[in-house]
């Protein structure tokens, strides 16, 4: 575990002032048939706008150029960018965000949309991660989620990241329907031969409203048994970790070191800035999200509006409550009792004592005295036992 | 000055359900100048809006119409009576307070049930029956074929049939007529002690009780002290008057007379139904024939859905005891559902209307149990318990022997449909006593059927059975052994007690396989597998396991997911907390509720 990932905490309550960026951009070569990110297929013609308006948000909002330790620009797919627009991002970016020294600037990218030349103005720009959506290498498996893409296209993107970044990742997703077992063993060796300091494997998730929810509600989409979901979880749990990756959050693996610091900024329930469509930001405990309508947000922005829709502001207590069940996810490091009354003003052993009683015994929760963490049972069913936090 | 007794008469309309009787009752009005034209679109009598949407009255009222005929002025007092199956008793007080009864039938639908049972009722008290044909108005009426049916089932003369419409007024008049000219005026003393019966009373917020009160000797008056002779309690009248239909105030009710008592009684149960008034000083010595208080017959536990809404479901049922004083509740204490209370109904209807009172006027989420009668056993040591509870019941070998309540049914049915419900009571261990022809086309059929295999979807299945047009009395007439046992449902190896019920012996297996498959679809899966047996004493008769929850985990969370993910885990916690605990299962209210519901899937 580096020091950039321990619990450590601050004079300044962490959850107040932003020290993480997000910086959302929507474009994308199709619609993936179970994506629900706010994403759009056929606007590339929107782009310079789009570029324009996030460089009024950033003004607008921001006033005067911040320090931070992480970026993250995520999509969509932020190498649709034709490379002249991508210099142009980094540009404003570099306008509005000072990375600190030693600060995490990650881009997501698509196998297909990235070449020398957009790597080339990535890196140059002091980009130093790239995660790579390669979901699965199966030909049958990308047909279902609909992707565009398949090995070839991720060996050349891997090619032209992996000297280039001193770190990246890949994402998978697991469970797609009409896959086995040894289907997907057989993607994660593929990654795995790859070579990936980070994985982020995915069970897939069926959102309402994607045309892989609506198939399912047809019937013709056939969703994986349960149980075979959770022997492909429990196979990349155990393979990851003898690969050295080890599971430091519920779907994410990484090489000790190299975690993606920018994520862990959310579950550890901390502030973030978030620009661009369909964006969430965390300031001083006020949660907005921007419009997810690619109009909408750049007609509001370009008329001095923000492009905020709704807003939530917990009180102290449920703010603690979220943090928990924010923490909990971090398999490795889990919620360190003092860390956790030092950032939310509460013990966490008056607001969930019941709780953690009851699935200490059954095992599902581990408790070394300081520290809380999910046991190895407990990762299946997360959920429930985090919903008795809140 | 009391009005002359000579001049007043007493009566009831007493009807099946939708035969018009509240509609006539605003003819009356109408016709007698209570009311106006566009008053009459309202039915006066009906204020309980829970009741109109079901269409049956339930508590009774009184309303004095006065009516000149041949020059001279009368005073009819018109006593409502509910229409339902459940509230026999409440008619019956009702019909005490009265000299005559107007007995309405739907000349386009017969004779029904209710008809019959009413009508004996009313023999019974020794009322004079006035006998009426409505609807005649319209094109589907049969007077003649429906008088034939009167004289059969009632042998009441076609001659002395009235036939009107209620809705159009036509031959109304003619029905006051009957009432002057057919029933008797009250009887009474004026210069005895004051005696007045107390048939109806209801609670209000500003007056407290008010009692519906018939003088039948001397003369009651505003600031008069009375005595309630049952319960020796004395108070003094601060109120006085009657209905027309809206509230006038008097200073005296004399003999035969009818009207409302305000008297400072804060307590709904400090009043007995039945019950006479008396003056004080110089009282009566002999009381008034009362009724018999009426013993619920029908039970079942309410819990309250979250916890510690214990004493707000109490507050809730004291209210509501405060206008209907004919239900029964009692703490009771249940593993699986905590705190609450067994309740006693009048019948399945009862139960029906006070549950969705409460619901609707307490904001109270309710966990029921199933509905069951009581039970009498006889113990090998030869005591006899009365058990309404069925988890207090003793375990086989302590029963000598098992008794249930039984029903005398009438059903006035299609002769169409007399095979279906031949089958329907030989199902539910119905013995056959014998089937009356009303018509051709029309049969009064009669059984005895234990109670308990009425309450949960009889009356449901004899209306589909016969289209809608078969109809039902019943009166419980006794106890008698039978073969029956305790069904008891385990879930995850503990005895879950709200769920017992009992059953007949030979219909427990069944009865058994259906509730836990029903269970299984209604428990959600847990972190573990789980069972739920049914079982007999010690012997389980049916099984089914809930497969445990292998995985359950939200894969992404970052920064735009965080507020819909955690209002997604609140929604899950927030369903928990809705359910009930058992050992380590969580069970729904709507698993209880599943229980309830008896039909074939
Ligand atoms: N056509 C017609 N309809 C009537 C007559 N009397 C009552 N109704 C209708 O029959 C239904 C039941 O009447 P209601 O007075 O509520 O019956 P209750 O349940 O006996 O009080 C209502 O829809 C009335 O409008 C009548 O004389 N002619
Ligand atoms: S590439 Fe990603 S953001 Fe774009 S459509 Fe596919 S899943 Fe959605």
């Amino acid at each position: 575990m580096t020091e950039a990932i321990s619990a450590a905490s601050t004079a300044e309550p962490a959850w107040q002032w932003p020290r993480a960026a997000y910086v959302h951009v929507p474009f994308c070569a199709h619609k993936c048939g179970y994506c629900d990110f706010a994403s759009v297929a056929g606007f590339d013609h929107l782009a310079d706008r789009y570029l324009a308006a996030l460089d009024r948000e950033m003004a607008d909002h921001l006033g005067h150029p911040r320090e931070v330790d992480t970026i993250f620009v995520g999509g969509g797919t932020p190498t649709r960018l034709a490379a002249r627009q991508l210099s142009e991002l980094t540009r404003i970016l570099g306008r509005w965000l000072i990375p600190a020294p030693g600060a995490e600037w990650t881009v997501e990218a698509n196998p297909g949309t990235l070449d020398d030349e957009k790597a080339e103005i990535l890196a140059a720009a002091g980009v130093d991660r790239i995660s790579l959506g390669a979901q699965s290498f199966r030909p049958e498996s990308l047909k279902v989620l609909e992707r565009e893409h398949g090995r070839p296209e991720v060996e050349k993107a891997v090619a032209i990241v992996r000297d280039r970044f001193p770190r990246w990742s890949l994402d998978l997703i697991f469970g797609v329907p009409g896959s086995s077992s040894a289907d997907w063993e057989r993607d994660l060796e593929i990654a795995l031969e790859f070579g990936p300091s980070h994985l982020s494997c995915y069970g897939l998730v069926y959102e309402k409203g994607t045309r892989l929810w609506q198939g399912r509600e047809r019937g013709e989409v056939l969703p994986l048994d349960e149980e075979v979901e959770r022997a492909m979880y429990e196979h990349t749990i155990d393979r990851l970790a003898r690969a050295g990756l080890s599971m430091y959050e519920i779907s994410n693996f990484a090489v000790p070191g190299h975690e993606s610091r920018h994520n862990l900024v959310y579950w550890a329930n901390e502030a973030y800035f978030g620009f661009g469509v369909g964006a969430a930001r965390y300031e001083r405990g006020v949660r907005t999200v921007n419009t997810r309508d690619l109009n909408a947000y750049l007609r509001r922005i370009e008329s001095g509006q923000p492009a905020t829709g709704p807003t939530e502001e917990l009180d102290a207590e449920a703010r603690a409550r979220e943090t928990a069940v924010l923490m909990l996810r971090r398999i490795a490091i889990g919620l360190d009792r003092g860390d956790f009354r030092l950032r939310t003003g509460f013990d966490i052993d008056d607001l969930a004592g019941a709780a953690i009683g009851r699935y200490r015994d059954l095992g599902y929760l581990i408790d070394d005295g300081p520290r809380l963490r999910l046991g190895r049972e407990g990762i299946f069913l997360a959920d429930g036992i985090l919903a008795d936090f809140l | 000055m009391a009005f002359d007794p000579k001049f007043i008469r007493n009566f009831s309309i007493i009807a099946h359900i939708d035969h018009g009787k509240s509609t006539l009752a605003d003819q009356l009005l109408l016709q007698s100048g209570a009311i106006t034209n566009r008053e009459f679109r309202e039915q006066l009598l009906d204020d309980m809006d829970l009741e109109r949407e079901r269409g049956i009255t339930i508590k009774a009222r009184a309303v004095a119409i006065n009516y000149v005929l041949d020059g001279q002025t009368y005073e009819l007092n018109l006593i409502d009576t509910p229409g339902h199956v459940d509230f026999h008793y409440e008619v019956s007080r009702s019909l005490a307070a009265c000299e005559g009864a107007i007995l309405l039938v739907d000349a386009t639908q017969g004779v029904q049930a209710q008809t019959v049972a009413n009508a004996f009722l009313a023999v019974g008290g020794d009322l004079a029956i006035v006998p009426v044909l409505n609807k005649i108005d319209m094109q589907a009426s049969r007077p003649e074929e429906v008088k034939e049916e009167i004289l059969t089932s009632l042998g009441i003369d076609p001659s002395e049939v009235l036939a009107v419409s209620a809705k159009t007024g036509l031959g109304v008049p003619d029905v006051f007529r009957a009432i002057i000219e057919r029933v008797p005026a009250p009887a009474g003393d004026p210069k005895a002690p004051l005696r007045a019966l107390i048939f109806d009373s209801k609670f209000d917020d500003y007056q407290g009780v008010v009692t519906y009160v018939r003088v039948v000797d001397g003369v009651l008056r505003r600031g008069q002290k009375i005595r309630l002779m049952a319960g020796e309690t004395e108070y003094e009248v601060t109120g006085l008057g009657r209905f027309r239909p809206r509230e006038v105030p008097c200073d005296e009710l004399g003999v035969g007379q009818v009207g409302y008592v305000v008297a400072n009684i804060k307590k709904l149960s400090d009043v007995n139904i039945g019950d006479t008034i008396t003056q004080v000083p110089g009282p009566a010595q002999v009381a008034l024939p009362g009724y018999q208080e009426p013993v619920p017959v029908v039970f079942c536990g309410l819990f309250p859905a979250t916890h510690n809404q214990f004493d707000d479901l109490r507050t809730a049922l004291q209210k509501l005891s405060l206008n209907d004083s004919s239900f029964s509740f009692e703490p009771e204490t249940s593993d699986a559902l905590g705190f609450g209370f067994r309740c006693g109904f009048l019948g399945m209807l009862h139960m029906e209307i006070v549950q969705q009172r409460l619901e609707r006027e307490s904001n109270l989420s309710l966990v029921q149990t199933a509905p069951n009668v009581t039970y009498e056993i006889l113990t090998v040591k030869g005591e006899t318990l009365h058990i309404s509870n069925p988890t207090r019941i003793p375990d086989p070998g302590l029963i000598e022997e098992f008794r249930e309540p039984i029903a005398r049914v009438n059903f006035i049915v299609p002769t169409d449909g007399i095979g279906a419900i031949m089958q329907l009571c030989e199902d539910r261990r119905g013995i056959y006593l014998k089937t009356e022809y009303l018509s051709t086309t029309r049969a009064i059929l009669t059984y005895e059927l234990p109670l308990a295999e009425m309450i949960y979807d009889l009356y449901d299945k004899l209306k589909s059975a016969t289209r809608g047009y078969g109809t039902m009395d019943y009166e419980v007439i006794g106890y008698r052994a039978g073969d029956l046992c305790r069904l008891d449902i385990l879930v995850a190896g503990q005895k879950v007690d709200a769920l017992s019920t009992v059953v007949h012996r030979a219909h427990a297996d069944r009865r058994g396989r259906k509730l836990v498959k029903k269970l299984r679809g209604e428990i959600e899966r847990h972190q573990f597998e789980v069972a739920i047996q049914a079982a007999i004493g010690s012997r389980v008769i049916a099984r089914e396991t809930i497969s445990a929850l292998r995985k359950n985990v939200t894969a992404k969370c970052y920064g735009g997911d965080i507020s819909r993910k955690r209002k997604l885990l609140e929604k899950q916690k927030e369903g928990k907390k809705r359910m009930k605990q058992v050992g380590n299962v969580e069970i729904s209210q709507e698993a209880f509720l599943s229980v309830l519901d008896d039909s074939e899937d």
